[in-house]
């Protein structure tokens, strides 16, 4: 053996002893968080589900305004003409479940598409520039709880209808051309003409916690009772899954929203309010322990 | 120091030079290479030549700035060079308005030179070549003293050939710039007044006659060998109806009642000319004709008489307006869908179709679907109105050989005006790029009457792929007092002479400019349309006096007094704007959204969006209201506020919308699948529509 060979061979013994750590059980985190509850198993942890559902108490129709025109003069009349058509059109309803939400106001430049088969940029226009204006309005109807089907139909159809006549663009135009590639801003699609909201639902979720925690307590007790050992006091609980957040996609696209807790379907139908909670159980013998080390 | 100094200056004037470069990009030339139609221009030499004429002309040196003007061959008085505000104008009418804006010096100075030589043409100006030589005399020799005589002489002889306008133009620069002429201007004003009349031209009328009253109110002249003074001439010539009054704007569309729709009317009748096609496809076959952009076609449509003209895709059929049952057709509509599934067909653009009608014919525009050549041109066929049988057709007449005809033809004055490019297949080789063309045809047989060329583009279509439509806005026509009016849409308006097929001028607006440096592509799959902004090609508007033109890929709408050469006004407009009529109350526009500007200040005063829009279908403008078929039905809308007054759901729900048209006793609405007529509706329920209500009303046998 040369004097390189051993040289490589402590090298290698050596490289290997530093990285040996020993094996710790991890705590699967569900949301993949890489900061969430890791450390070793102490005692039980447990997921807890707990479900309470009720069907939406108003329902949302997005409309877009949207106005271009070389003169900003124009663009305004027009914009401005739009809107009060369309709010027009439903103080002219006399519902006064009905009311019309403006969400905020965008002003910016009427572009060309780009279009990347052709390869090139679109035609510089010497710095002329139509200006759009641009606002989100949402028509919203309450107290649709308790309507029958019938009803409902009949209600939606008026409220279609009514923004159609009013020259309402239901839910927005596309400003990128899906062929041409996933628009990660886009959170528009899919979204359907109507959206059904539950926003009242409080007690449900109180309901709901509860369910969650029973839940899990009945899966400890299971794990304690099949591993022979006494379940103790709860040590943790995280929340998992939390009704009535949104969370946005990269924190754009959302800016025009009203923050409120609320739960939405594209469907007229029961929402469930979905609670799940992480929760860790002491062993009960463990917890003995620890207070006799206390006393002592 | 000196750097602080030279930075103070730099930004000062800074602001200063970023005008002036957006002042030049703003300058529409007849000679800028990013402009995509060039009229046919003039020589280098030529504008050299009035370069030259300029410069001598400074300087006091006056033979050799005549003499520069003097080298341009004869040949080049009909090529084109850039006029004064956009107008591009010929070298013949250039070279008498830099000749007329001679200082005295120089008018007398020309006199000298050229005296003798107009004095010799004169003598010469007779037999067949009287009129070339006058003419020759009234552009190049118009200031010398037998200018004015020979544009006297000039101005009889276009009397006489029924060219009004261009004899009114030869007195009125008599009278307007030769005020040393010896011909009595009370005889000159009465022959002007007469072809004014005659070219319909009002404005100019009305200014003349007050003239005449008030400088040569008691000088008798002698008229058609009768003697009186100059305003009773006119009294008693154009106080007879039929020499004075215009073009009379009533039609079936403008008199009578508005359509003013009951609540709840069924069609009189329903033609589903659609239902043809699709009877018998299987869902996936329905899916791919849907797919198409044939599906959604609204066929243009003509009444004449009792009977309604409608040209689908190539098949065309005759209606009976009372029963609404079929006449005639050209072909069964069954298995239409097979030629519209081919990728050649693919490239046709359905608003290249297009359809007149008159008395005893019937001529339509478009395509043959089956046609396998990729660069195919339309045709144009001529049928009898009674039974569809072809009369004649283009693609038998060598003289429309690789002509591809497009946009709308027109009839006046019993001649057929039709605009033309050349094709493809005929563009390449020497001269590789396409010229815009307008041809004038006799209508019951076809014959050329004349061919004018109006431009040449600067690039041809620049992109291609299987399933493209053809993107190239479709040029429109339009007749006004003996001149016919081309919108290229590609930047130039140009005015020819109706009678002789002459081009006199054209008007530069700004457009999109061409983009031939970058490379052309071909694509081999079908893909989707990128976003469009451009607006549909509308036809130049006559409002009053005026001309209104919104190029389909302007940002700019512009009002021009075509008699005067004068540009009105002019306003940044959406490009996506198209002009759909015009009263005294308003400007009405299409596009996104249906809107008014004011007549007088030009302010948009209303704008209102309907359902689908406003950038296509043909709309009823009327004083009493606008009407437009919408894929919600007909919505009647008030001129004054845009207010929607009435939504008519009608019978043709899940339609595209379309094209209405008024007839004396129906509304008929067609869309890309029926054709359903409704009674226009009593006076009663007229005004009941027109009554101050907040939300509209709706009707329709279906609501």
């Amino acid at each position: 053996m040369t004097r390189s060979s051993v040289a490589v061979l402590i090298s290698a013994v050596v490289m290997i002893t530093a990285s040996a750590r020993p094996a710790q059980a991890q705590i699967y985190d569900p949301t993949g968080s890489q900061t969430g509850a890791s450390g070793n198993i102490d005692g039980f942890a447990v997921a807890g589900r707990g479900v309470a559902a009720a069907k939406p108490n108003r329902l949302e129709i997005e409309l877009e305004v949207s106005a271009a025109s070389e003169l900003t003069a124009d663009a305004i009349v027009k914009y401005r003409d739009a809107k009060k058509r369309l709010q027009d059109a439903f103080s002219g309803l006399k519902m006064g479940n009905v009311k019309v939400e403006e969400r905020g106001l965008n002003v910016d430049q009427k572009g060309q598409a780009i279009n990347p088969y052709y390869m090139e940029m679109p035609v510089a226009r010497r710095g002329k520039v139509e200006v759009q204006l641009k606002r989100k309005l949402v028509v919203t109807c309450a107290e649709i709880r308790d309507m029958d089907e019938e009803t409902l139909l009949k209600l939606v159809a008026k409220l279609l209808d009514v923004a159609q006549d009013a020259g309402g663009k239901i839910g927005g135009q596309p400003e990128y051309n899906p062929y041409y590639g996933y628009n990660p801003y886009n959170r528009g699609g899919g979204g359907g003409m109507v959206r059904f909201i539950l926003d009242d639902f409080d007690a449900l979720q109180e309901k709901a916690y509860g369910e969650a925690i029973a839940d899990a307590r009945s899966k400890a007790s299971r794990l304690a009772k099949l591993s022979g050992v006494e379940l103790g006091r709860v040590a943790g609980i995280r929340e998992v899954v939390v009704p009535g957040e949104r969370a946005s996609v990269m924190g754009m696209g959302g800016d025009d929203e009203v923050h409120r807790k609320r739960l939405e379907s594209t469907k007229f139908q029961d929402i469930p309010i979905r609670v799940e909670l992480q929760v860790r159980f002491d062993l009960a013998a463990a917890a003995k322990s620890e207070k006799r080390e206390g006393t002592k | 120091m000196t750097c602080t100094v030279i930075m103070a200056v730099w930004i000062l004037a800074a602001p200063a030079l970023v005008q002036a470069a957006d002042e030049q990009l703003e300058k529409v030339s007849n000679d800028r290479p990013d402009r995509p139609l060039q009229m046919p221009a003039a020589s280098s030499e030529t504008k050299e030549a009035f370069d030259d004429f300029e410069r001598f002309a400074r300087r006091g040196s006056w033979e050799r700035a005549t003499k520069a003007l003097y080298a341009i061959p004869e040949a080049q008085a009909g090529r084109f060079v850039d006029g004064q505000d956009g107008f591009i104008i010929s070298v013949a009418r250039k070279r008498r308005a830099v000749l007329s804006g001679l200082s005295p010096e120089g008018q007398a100075a020309y006199r000298l030179f050229y005296d003798a030589d107009a004095k010799k043409l004169l003598e010469q100006a007779k037999g067949p070549s009287e009129q070339a030589t006058l003419e020759r005399l009234y552009s190049s020799y118009f200031l010398s003293s037998a200018g004015d005589n020979a544009a006297d002489r000039l101005g009889d002889l276009y009397f006489e050939q029924g060219q009004f306008d261009r004899a009114a133009d030869c007195w009125l620069a008599v009278l307007g710039e030769r005020t040393d002429s010896e011909i009595s201007p009370a005889v000159l004003t009465v022959k002007a007044a007469l072809a004014l009349a005659r070219a319909g031209r009002r404005p100019e009328l009305d200014a003349i006659r007050a003239e005449m009253a008030d400088r040569y109110a008691d000088e008798v002249v002698t008229i058609g060998g009768r003697k009186a003074k100059g305003a009773e001439h006119l009294r008693g010539l154009l106080g007879d109806p039929g020499l004075a009054k215009g073009p009379d704007p009533a039609s079936a569309a403008t008199a009578g009642l508005p359509p003013a729709l009951p609540e709840a009317v069924p069609a009189a009748w329903q033609l589903r000319f659609a239902a043809s096609v699709t009877a018998g496809m299987t869902a996936l076959e329905l899916t791919q004709w849907e797919a198409t952009s044939f599906s959604g076609a609204v066929p243009p449509a003509a009444v004449a008489g009792q009977t309604l003209y409608v040209n689908y895709l190539g098949h065309v059929f005759a209606v009976d307006l009372a029963s609404g049952k079929m006449l005639w057709r050209s072909a069964s509509f069954h298995n239409l869908e097979q030629g519209t599934m081919q990728g050649q067909s693919q490239m046709i653009d359905p608003k290249r179709f297009a359809i007149l009608a008159a008395p005893g014919f019937v001529w339509t525009l478009g395509r043959d679907l089956k046609e396998m050549n990729y660069q195919a041109v339309s045709r144009l066929v001529c049928r009898r109105a009674e039974n569809g049988e072809i009369e004649w057709q283009s693609s038998d007449i060598p003289d429309f050989a690789g002509i591809d005809l497009a946009g709308v033809p027109i009839l006046a004055r019993g001649v057929m005006f039709v605009a033309g490019k050349s094709s493809n297949s005929m563009s390449y080789g020497q001269d590789n790029t396409p010229h815009q063309f307008v041809l004038a045809i006799r209508p019951h047989d076809g014959k050329l009457l004349w061919k004018t060329d109006v431009g040449v583009f600067r690039e041809g279509q620049r992109y291609y792929y299987y399933g493209m439509g053809d993107s190239s806005p479709q040029p429109r026509l339009v007749y006004r007092a003996g001149s016919v009016y081309i919108d290229t849409h590609n930047g130039i308006l140009g005015r020819l002479d109706a009678e002789s097929g002459t081009l006199e001028w054209g008007y530069g607006y700004p457009t999109e400019p061409a983009q031939s440096q970058y490379g052309r592509m071909i694509f081999f799959n079908g893909m989707p349309s990128p976003t469009s902004s451009q607006g549909a090609a509308s036809a130049p508007l006559a409002a009053g006096d005026a001309i209104l033109v919104k190029g389909a890929k302007s940002d700019r709408i512009c009002a021009l007094d075509p008699d005067r050469m004068k540009l009105l006004w002019d306003r940044p407009i959406a490009r996506s704007a198209r002009l759909i009529g015009a009263d005294a109350q308003g400007i009405y526009l299409g596009g996104p959204e249906l809107g008014a500007l004011d007549p007088k200040t030009r302010v948009l005063r209303w704008s209102t969006a309907l359902p689908g829009g406003s950038d296509d279908g043909q709309v009823l403008v009327r004083p009493d209201g606008l009407w437009q078929f919408t894929p919600r039905g007909v919505f009647e809308v008030d001129p004054q506020s845009g207010r929607v007054r009435r939504i008519f759901r009608g019978d043709d729900a899940g339609s595209a919308g379309g094209d209405l048209m008024l007839t004396d006793g129906l509304l008929v609405a067609i869309s890309n699948r029926t054709i359903s007529a409704y009674p226009r509706g009593s006076a009663g329920a007229a005004q009941a529509s027109r009554g101050g209500v907040a939300a509209p009303k709706t009707g329709g046998s279906n609501d």
